[in-house]
C-alpha cells in the first residue's frame, strides 16, 4: 500500500500551507485516488492544497527535493487518468487557489488562479459584457488550470477555437519549484519560441500553471438554437458535412444518440427530444442578430436535405438552456442505464463522420456492447460511450478490445486518438498509432526540458515509461 | 559579409533531411529560405552556411473542402492556395505584410497572421500539422490534419514562428475558412495619431468585433496624414448592422473605401521594407503612449499598428542603436517588449533582436538544442 | 485499460449492510464531480473529502469494505456535511444524496458515539414534555432580554462561544416588528367568515417541535392566512416532531418512530393536506416513503401520506394568496435548502411575498447557498457553521433591506443569530407572517383595520 511521508516531511509541508491543508491519512487519501476516470484507483501518499503562488513553488521545491513526484490536481473531472495519483506521489491541489486576481475589460484580459471554475470566471466577466469562450461540457466545475493542462475544447469551439487560443500568459512552477513567467499579453517579443502554447495541452507533466492570463471575448448579441431530429446517425452525419461545407459558420453542431436520448429523457435533464429518434442534432448560430435568421434558414435547409424528420427552433432562452442541459449533462446522465461508463475521445476529418459512426456502431454489436454516443460533431470530435459492468471480466475484456478497434479505425480514415481529454494514463497505449519513435523520443526530450528530474506527473501520456501505479 | 557556400533547392522531405544530415556531418550551417524577402538570418556569419530554398517543394498535397482543411508543401506559395481555395469560395485568413510574396513554410516559420487574427485567430491555432526536418535530419510529423488533437504534447506550437531555428518545415496542413460574403473596409482619417488611437481604443471595446482594425501613418505614402482602417466581415445584414454599433460605440461615422485593397495592401506592406524594422508589443491600452515614445526618439517615422493586439511595426529609418536602445527602454517602462530587425545592409545596427528574461532564454536554448542538437541552424537564430 | 476491481465481501457493519442495500443509490455516481462547486463546505476547506463526490467515495469505500465506518474520516466528513442538498440539483445523474447521507450517518453513529451536545439535543427533541420543558425556559430567556444580551456580551472564543451562538439563535427567534406596528403582539381574532374563500380543502399544519416552541406565531400565521385563503384548518392532535433533525443526525430509529407516529395522526385525521412551515420538516415528511421503505404496510401509508405533504407556500402561491393591504419594507430573501434543494421549491415563497403591496423583495447574493444553520449545525460545528454564516450575513446585510424573510425556522434563527452578534438592525421574519401582517391590516381578520403609517 501507499507509502506515508516521513513525519518530517509532512510537518515541513504543514508548515507551508497550513496543517489543515496537508491530507497523509490514509483513510483520507481514499477520495484521491481517482478523476473523472474511475477505471484506474491508486491512493497518494498524501494530498497538499497550496493558497498560493509562493506556497505552490514552496511545496514543489520541498518534494522535489526529497525526490517525491508531484501529481497536480484541478477538480478531478478530467476523463482520461491525467490527476491519476501515483504510489510514492503527492497530489498537489488546486482548489485553494481559487481567486480571479484581475479582470482588465479594457485590454479584454483576466488573470486567474488556475484552480478558478471555468464558468465562475465568465459569471465575473459578465458584467463587462466579456465572458471566457472555451466552454467544456464540465465547465460549472472544471478548473482553468486542468483546461489549460488539457488544452480542453467544447461545443462552442468549433467556432470559437479551444483553450491554447484563448491563454496568453502563464506564470508557472518548474522543477525545483522555480518560478517562472512565459508569454504574456502586450509584451511578446517577436520571433520568440511559444512557450505558452507549448505548455498548454502538457497535462501536469511540465509543471503547475499558477497563474493564467486569458483573453476575453465580448458577448455576442444574439443566439439560434435548433433541434434537428433524424432518424439515424448517418443522416446526421451528412447534416453535419453539408452545414460545414455550405460554409455557414455555426458555433456549435453538437450530436446525440438513440441511447443518449433515452437517457437524457429519463433524468432531469431532460430537453423534450423524442425518444423513438435516431439521432438528434444541436446547432447554434451566435452573433449580430441580423444575420442569424438567415444562417439558421440556411442550416435546417441542410438537415432537411439530409432527411431531418422535423427541425426544432428555440427561441427562448429557457428552452435553449433546456436543449444545451440535455446534452451538456449526458454524461453524467449515463450512470442511470449502466454501471460502469468508458467515455472515449477521438477526431476524425468530419467528412468521415458518417462512415465512421456506422463502423463504430458495427463495433459495437460485434463485441456485444452497448454504446451511446453524444459528441462535437461540428468538429469531428467523437465521444462514443462506452457502457458496462466491470464485474464482468468477459465483458471488460470486450471493451477493451472494441476501445482498441475504434482509436484504430479513428486513426486510419486520418483522425486521432484524443481530440480534448488528453492522454493521461488511459491513452498512453494508443500513443504509438500516431506517433512515430522519433516523434515520441522528441516529445520525451521536451518534457525533460521542462522538468530534468522526471517528477511532474510520471507515467502520463509518454508510452514506455513505466509508472508505478501498473 | 556572410558566407553563403552555396543554395540549395531540395524537392522532398527526404532531400531535405539528407541534406540536413550532410551539414551536420561537415559542420556546415543551414538558412532557411522561402521567398527571400524576409530573411534577417546571418548577420555577422563567419563560419560557412549553406543556403536552403524551398522554391521547390511546392504543390498541393491534400486539399479536402468539406472538412476545410488543406496540406500542401511548404515552398507552396500563398497565392497559388488562394486560387485552389477561391475556387471553393474558401480562404487562409492572414494578411502579414508583403503576404502575396509569401510561401506557406515561410508564413508558418514566422508565425505571422497579420491583424486578421482579431477576426480569426492566429495562425498558430490554425496550423493542424507540420512536417519538420530537425538540425540533425530527423523527420519529425507534429499534430495531425484533424481540427481538435490532443494526443501528446503540442510540439508543434514551438515550430510555429521559431522561424527556422528549429528545423524546416516541409509540408503545412492549415484549416481553411469559408470566404465571407461581404469584405467591408471603414476607413477614418486624421492628422492627429491620439485621436485615432483612441478611436480605435473604442473599436477594441466595441460590443462587436471587426476582423481587423489598423491604424497607419502616414495613410498612404506620400500623402501625410494617419488612418485607421477597420474591417468588417459577413454577410451583408450582419455587416450593416455592425457597421452601425460602431459607429455607435466609437462616436465617429466611418468612410468605406473604395480602393479597399489598395489601401489595405499600403498599410500592411509599406513598413515592411524599412533597413531597421522595429516591431513593439504592448497592451491595446497603452498603444497611445507608446507610439508617442516613438515620436519622441524616432520623430515621425511610417508605422502601422494592429491596435486589438497592442503590436506595431516601425520604420526605423536612421536610427542607430543608441535610438533602439532608447525606444526599448520605454517600451519596457510600459510593459511592452521591443524587437529590432535588420536588411541584411543595415546589419551593422547594434541592438538587434529582443530581450528575453535568463531564466526564459535559458528554456529557449535547451528547446533548441532539442530539435537542432549539433547547432546546424544557427544562421536562422536570432 | 486497467479496471481496479473491488473485493467483494468485507462489509461488516449494519451500515454496511444497510448502505449495501443502497448500492443501487451510490452506483449512479459518476464521479463526474458537478456537485463540487455547489458544495458549500467544499467550497471553503478545498479538500475532496468534504465534498458531495469525496463524501460518496468515502460511502462507496465502506460498502465495497475498504474503509472502517469506524474510521476517524468516516466519522469527520460525513458528520462536517450540512444536510444542504445543494449537490442533488446539479447532479446530472440524479444521485438521491440526502438518503444516503441520512445511512451514513446512521452508520456512522452506530460505531461512533456521537458528541454528548448532539446526543442531548437528539434525545431532548424526541420527548414532548423535555423539549416543551426547554422551550419555555428559553422563551423567558428571550422575553428578559438575557439571550440578547447574552449573545453581544459573551465572548466569540473558547469554551463559550456555542453559549453565545446558542443564545443569538434564541434571541433572533424573537418576532420582526414590521413598520408600522406598534406592537408585534396581540394580534387577531379569529378569520372573519367573509374573509374565507371556500376552496373546501381540509388541511392540517404540523405544528413540529421548534416551530411550536419558539415559532408558535408562525403556526398561527399559517393557520390565519390558509383560512383566509379558504382552507379548512383541522387541528391534528398526538402529532409529533417530524423527525429530521434525527433523521440528518444519524437516529434513524427514532426518526422512524416519530414518523410512524406522524403517518399514524395525520392519516386518521383525514386531511387532503399536511402544510408545513418549515422547509426542514417539509422535506423530511415527504421522503417518509423513503424513510420507512422496508417497513412493509407502514412503507404504503408512509408514501400515502408523503404525497399529501406541502410547503406552505407552495399551496398558498397554488391558489395565487389573496392580496391584502400595504406593508411598506424591504425583504432580502434567501432560499432555505431544504426548500430549494430537497423540495425543488424556488418560485412559491417569492409568489407570496409578491402578493403583499408594499414588500420590496431582494433577492441577496448566493442566495442558493446553505446559510450554515443546517438543524444544530451551527452548534456543532462552530467553527465552520460561523464562517458559512458570516458569509450569509454579509450577503444579507449587502443588500440593505430592512428584514431577512426565508421560510424555515432553521435559517431564520441562524441568519439571525448571525444578525443579533453584529448589532445588525434587520429582522428576521417568515414570509406568511408579512402575509398574515396585510391580511390583519386588510381587516380579513375581523378587526378594524388599524393601518398605521411608520414613526
Ligand atoms: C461530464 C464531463 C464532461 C466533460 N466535457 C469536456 C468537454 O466538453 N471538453 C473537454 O475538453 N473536456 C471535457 N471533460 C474533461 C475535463 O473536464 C477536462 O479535461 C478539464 O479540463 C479537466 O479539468 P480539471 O480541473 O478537472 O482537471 P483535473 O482532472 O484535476 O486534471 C486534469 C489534468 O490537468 C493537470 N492539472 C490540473 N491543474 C493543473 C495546473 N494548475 N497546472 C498544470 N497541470 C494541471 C492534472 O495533472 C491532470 O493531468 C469533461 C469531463 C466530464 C466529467
Ligand atoms: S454530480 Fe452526481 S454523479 Fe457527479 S460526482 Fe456528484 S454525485 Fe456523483
Ligand atoms: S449536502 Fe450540502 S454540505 Fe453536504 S455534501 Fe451536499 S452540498 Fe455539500
Amino acid at each position: 500500500m501507499t507509502r506515508s511521508l516521513t513525519a518530517a516531511v509532512a510537518r515541513a509541508l504543514g508548515d507551508i500551507v497550513g496543517r489543515d491543508h496537508v491530507i497523509t491519512d490514509p483513510d483520507r487519501l481514499v477520495v484521491y485516488e481517482s478523476d473523472g476516470l474511475t477505471a484506474y484507483r491508486v491512493a497518494p501518499r498524501a494530498v497538499v492544497l497550496p493558497g498560493s503562488t509562493e506556497e505552490l513553488a514552496a511545496v514543489v521545491r520541498l518534494l522535489h527535493g526529497e525526490g517525491i513526484a508531484v501529481i497536480p490536481r484541478g477538480a478531478g473531472t478530467g476523463l482520461s487518468g491525467g490527476a491519476l495519483p501515483t504510489l510514492d506521489g503527492v497530489v498537489v491541489g488546486t482548489a485553494r487557489m481559487n481567486r480571479i486576481l484581475e479582470i482588465d475589460p479594457v485590454n479584454r484580459l483576466a488573470r486567474v488562479q488556475p484552480g478558478v471554475i471555468n464558468a465562475r470566471l465568465t459569471e465575473a466577466t459578465r458584467p463587462h459584457g466579456l465572458y471566457y469562450a472555451p466552454d467544456p461540457s464540465s465547465q460549472s466545475t472544471c478548473t482553468l488550470g486542468g483546461n489549460v493542462a488539457e488544452n480542453s475544447g467544447g461545443p462552442h469551439c468549433l467556432k470559437y477555437g479551444v483553450t491554447t487560443r484563448y491563454v496568453t500568459g502563464l506564470k508557472v512552477v518548474l522543477a525545483g519549484g522555480e518560478i517562472m513567467e512565459l508569454g504574456g499579453a502586450g509584451r511578446t517579443a517577436d520571433g520568440s519560441l511559444d512557450l505558452v502554447g507549448l505548455f498548454v495541452g502538457s497535462e501536469g507533466c511540465f509543471g503547475i500553471a499558477a497563474e493564467i492570463e486569458v483573453r476575453l471575448l465580448p458577448l455576442t448579441e444574439g443566439v439560434r438554437t435548433l433541434l434537428g431530429i433524424f432518424e439515424t446517425m448517418e443522416a446526421a452525419g451528412h447534416a453535419v458535412t453539408a452545414i460545414i461545407s455550405s460554409g455557414l459558420v455555426p458555433a456549435a453542431v453538437e450530436i446525440v444518440d438513440n441511447a443518449t436520448i433515452r437517457a437524457v429523457e429519463a433524468s432531469v435533464y431532460a430537453g423534450g427530444y423524442p425518444v423513438d429518434a435516431g439521432a438528434a442534432l444541436v446547432i447554434e448560430f451566435d452573433g449580430t442578430e441580423a444575420g442569424l435568421d438567415s444562417e439558421a434558414d440556411a442550416a435546417e435547409a441542410c438537415c432537411h436535405a439530409a432527411g431531418a424528420r422535423e427541425v426544432r427552433r428555440a427561441t427562448e432562452a429557457s428552452q435553449r438552456a433546456k436543449l444545451w442541459n440535455g446534452r451538456k449533462k449526458a454524461f453524467g446522465t449515463m450512470g442511470r442505464i449502466a454501471p460502469d461508463l468508458l467515455v472515449q475521445d477521438a477526431t476524425v476529418p468530419r467528412t468521415r463522420l458518417p462512415e465512421v459512426l456506422a463502423s463504430i456502431t458495427e463495433i459495437g454489436e460485434r463485441y456485444r456492447l452497448r454504446v451511446a454516443n453524444v459528441f462535437h460533431a461540428g468538429d469531428g470530435n467523437l465521444h462514443p460511450n462506452i457502457l458496462f459492468d466491470r464485474n464482468d471480466p468477459d465483458e471488460l475484456h470486450r471493451v477493451e478490445q472494441a476501445s482498441l478497434e475504434i482509436m484504430k479505425l479513428c486513426v486510419a480514415v486520418g483522425g486521432t486518438i484524443t481530440g480534448e481529454h488528453g492522454v493521461g494514463v488511459d491513452k498512453r497505449g494508443y500513443m504509438k498509432l500516431v506517433h512515430g519513435p522519433d516523434e515520441l523520443a522528441a516529445m520525451a526530450e521536451v518534457k525533460r526540458v521542462f522538468d530534468p528530474t522526471g517528477l511532474f506527473n510520471p507515467g502520463k501520456v509518454l508510452p514506455d515509461v513505466e509508472a508505478a501505479h501498473r | 559579409m556572410s558566407v553563403a557556400a552555396s543554395v540549395v533547392h531540395p524537392t522532398s522531405t527526404e532531400e531535405v533531411a539528407v541534406t540536413m544530415r550532410a551539414a551536420t556531418a561537415d559542420g556546415v550551417g543551414v538558412a532557411v529560405v522561402a521567398s527571400g524577402r524576409r530573411f534577417h538570418g546571418a548577420r555577422s556569419a563567419e563560419r560557412p552556411f549553406l543556403v536552403m530554398c524551398t522554391d521547390r517543394l511546392t504543390g498541393t498535397e491534400i486539399y479536402e473542402p468539406a472538412d476545410l482543411t488543406l496540406t500542401a508543401k511548404a515552398g507552396t506559395r500563398l497565392t497559388t492556395l488562394a486560387v485552389e481555395l477561391g475556387a471553393q469560395k474558401q480562404w487562409l485568413p492572414y494578411d502579414p505584410p508583403h503576404v502575396e510574396e509569401r510561401t506557406l513554410g515561410g508564413l508558418v516559420s514566422t508565425g505571422e497572421s497579420g491583424p486578421l487574427w482579431m477576426g480569426y485567430g492566429e495562425l498558430r491555432n490554425h496550423v493542424l500539422g507540420l512536417t519538420v526536418v530537425c538540425g540533425d535530419g530527423r523527420v519529425l510529423k507534429l499534430g495531425g490534419r484533424v481540427v481538435k488533437n490532443v494526443a501528446g504534447f503540442d510540439l508543434l506550437k514551438a515550430v510555429v514562428g521559431a522561424r527556422g531555428r528549429l528545423g524546416v518545415i516541409t509540408s503545412v496542413c492549415v484549416r481553411a475558412f469559408p470566404r465571407p460574403a461581404v469584405d467591408r473596409v471603414l476607413v477614418l482619417r486624421g492628422d492627429s495619431v491620439a485621436a485615432l488611437v483612441a478611436v480605435a481604443r473604442a473599436v477594441g471595446t466595441a460590443p462587436v468585433m471587426p476582423v481587423s482594425s489598423v491604424l497607419v501613418a502616414p495613410a498612404r505614402a506620400p500623402s501625410a496624414g494617419a488612418a485607421l482602417l477597420v474591417r468588417l466581415h459577413g454577410a451583408e445584414p450582419t455587416v450593416d448592422a455592425d457597421q452601425k454599433t460602431l459607429e455607435r460605440h466609437c462616436g465617429v461615422s466611418f468612410e468605406r473605401a473604395a480602393d479597399a485593397v489598395g489601401l489595405l495592401a499600403s498599410a500592411r506592406d509599406h513598413v515592411a521594407d524599412a533597413e531597421v524594422e522595429l516591431t513593439l508589443s504592448v497592451l491595446p491600452s497603452r498603444l497611445g503612449d507608446s507610439l508617442v515614445a516613438v515620436r519622441d526618439v524616432l520623430g515621425d517615422v511610417p508605422f502601422a499598428a494592429d491596435t486589438y493586439k497592442g503590436f506595431a511595426r516601425v520604420a526605423a529609418g536612421e536610427s542607430d542603436s543608441e535610438a533602439t536602445s532608447r525606444l526599448r527602454t520605454r517600451i519596457e517602462s510600459l510593459g511592452g517588449a521591443l524587437t529590432a530587425r535588420a536588411t541584411d545592409r543595415a546589419r551593422d545596427v547594434a541592438g538587434l533582436g529582443s530581450r528575453m528574461a535568463p531564466s526564459a532564454a535559458a528554456l529557449t536554448q535547451r528547446l533548441e538544442s532539442v530539435f537542432d542538437p549539433k547547432g546546424v541552424l544557427w544562421p536562422c537564430r536570432p | 485499460m486497467s479496471a481496479v476491481s473491488v473485493p467483494p465481501g468485507g462489509v461488516t457493519s449494519r451500515l454496511a449492510q444497510e448502505l449495501e442495500v443502497q448500492r443501487e443509490r451510490l452506483l449512479p455516481c459518476v464521479h463526474c464531480g458537478f456537485c463540487l462547486p455547489a458544495c458549500p463546505t467544499y467550497n471553503r476547506l478545498g479538500d475532496e473529502n468534504d465534498s458531495p463526490r469525496g463524501r460518496l467515495h468515502l460511502m462507496k469505500a465502506v460498502v465495497e469494505g475498504r474503509l472502517d465506518p469506524a474510521s476517524d474520516a468516516f466519522h469527520t466528513h460525513i458528520d462536517r456535511c450540512l444536510g444542504c442538498r445543494a449537490c442533488e440539483p446539479v447532479c446530472p445523474s440524479g444521485v438521491e444524496y440526502g438518503t444516503l447521507l441520512e445511512l451514513a450517518r446512521h452508520t456512522a453513529a452506530e460505531h461512533r458515539p456521537q458528541g454528548r451536545l448532539t446526543r442531548m439535543l437528539l434525545f431532548v427533541m424526541a420527548s414532548r414534555a423535555l423539549r416543551s420543558l426547554l422551550f419555555a425556559g428559553g422563551r423567558v430567556l428571550r422575553a428578559s432580554g438575557l439571550a440578547a444580551l447574552g449573545a453581544r456580551a459573551l465572548p466569540s472564543a473558547g469554551v463559550l462561544r456555542s453559549a453565545r451562538f446558542g443564545l443569538a439563535m434564541l434571541a433572533a427567534t424573537a418576532a420582526w416588528r414590521m413598520p408600522g406596528v406598534r406592537s408585534s403582539r396581540g394580534v387577531a381574532a379569529p378569520v372573519s367568515d367573509d374573509a374565507k374563500r371556500g376552496t373546501g380543502r381540509r388541511v392540517a399544519v404540523l405544528t413540529g417541535c421548534v416551530q411550536e416552541g419558539l415559532y408558535g406565531r408562525v403556526n398561527q400565521s399559517t393557520m390565519r392566512t390558509l383560512e383566509a385563503n379558504g382552507f379548512e384548518v383541522v387541528e391534528v392532535k398526538g402529532q409529533d416532531c417530524c423527525g429530521a433533525l434525527h433523521a440528518h443526525g444519524g437516529d434513524l430509529d427514532r426518526a422512524r418512530a416519530l414518523a410512524k407516529t406522524n403517518v399514524e395522526v395525520f392519516l386518521a385525521s383525514g386531511v387532503d393536506l399536511v402544510v408545513v412551515n418549515a422547509a426542514g420538516c417539509g422535506a423530511a415528511m415527504k421522503e417518509y416513503g423513503t424513510l420507512l421503505e422496508s417497513d412493509g404496510d407502514d412503507h404504503a401509508r408512509a408514501r400515502d401520506l408523503a404525497s399529501r405533504v406541502r410547503d406552505v407556500t407552495e399551496v398558498l402561491a397554488e391558489v395565487g394568496p389573496r392580496r391584502g393591504a400595504a406593508v411598506e419594507c424591504s425583504v432580502a430573501y434567501d432560499h432555505p435548502c431544504h426548500l430549494l434543494h430537497a423540495q425543488r421549491i424556488s418560485r412559491p415563497p417569492l409568489q407570496v411575498l409578491d402578493a403583499i403591496p408594499g414588500v420590496e423583495v431582494r433577492v441577496i447574493a448566493n442566495a442558493e447557498e446553505c446559510c450554515g444553520g443546517a438543524g444544530i449545525y451551527g452548534i456543532t460545528h462552530p467553527d465552520l457553521g460561523g464562517r458559512i454564516g458570516a458569509d450569509k450575513v454579509a450577503a444579507v446585510r449587502a443588500v440593505g433591506a430592512d428584514a431577512v424573510a426565508t421560510p424555515n425556522p432553521g435559517c431564520m434563527m441562524q441568519i439571525g443569530a448571525g444578525l443579533v452578534m453584529d448589532g445588525a438592525p434587520e429582522g428576521v421574519v417568515h414570509p406568511v407572517e408579512l402575509l398574515d401582517e396585510s391580511y390583519r391590516r386588510a381587516g380579513y381578520y375581523g378587526e378594524p383595520s388599524t393601518q398605521r403609517s411608520p414613526g
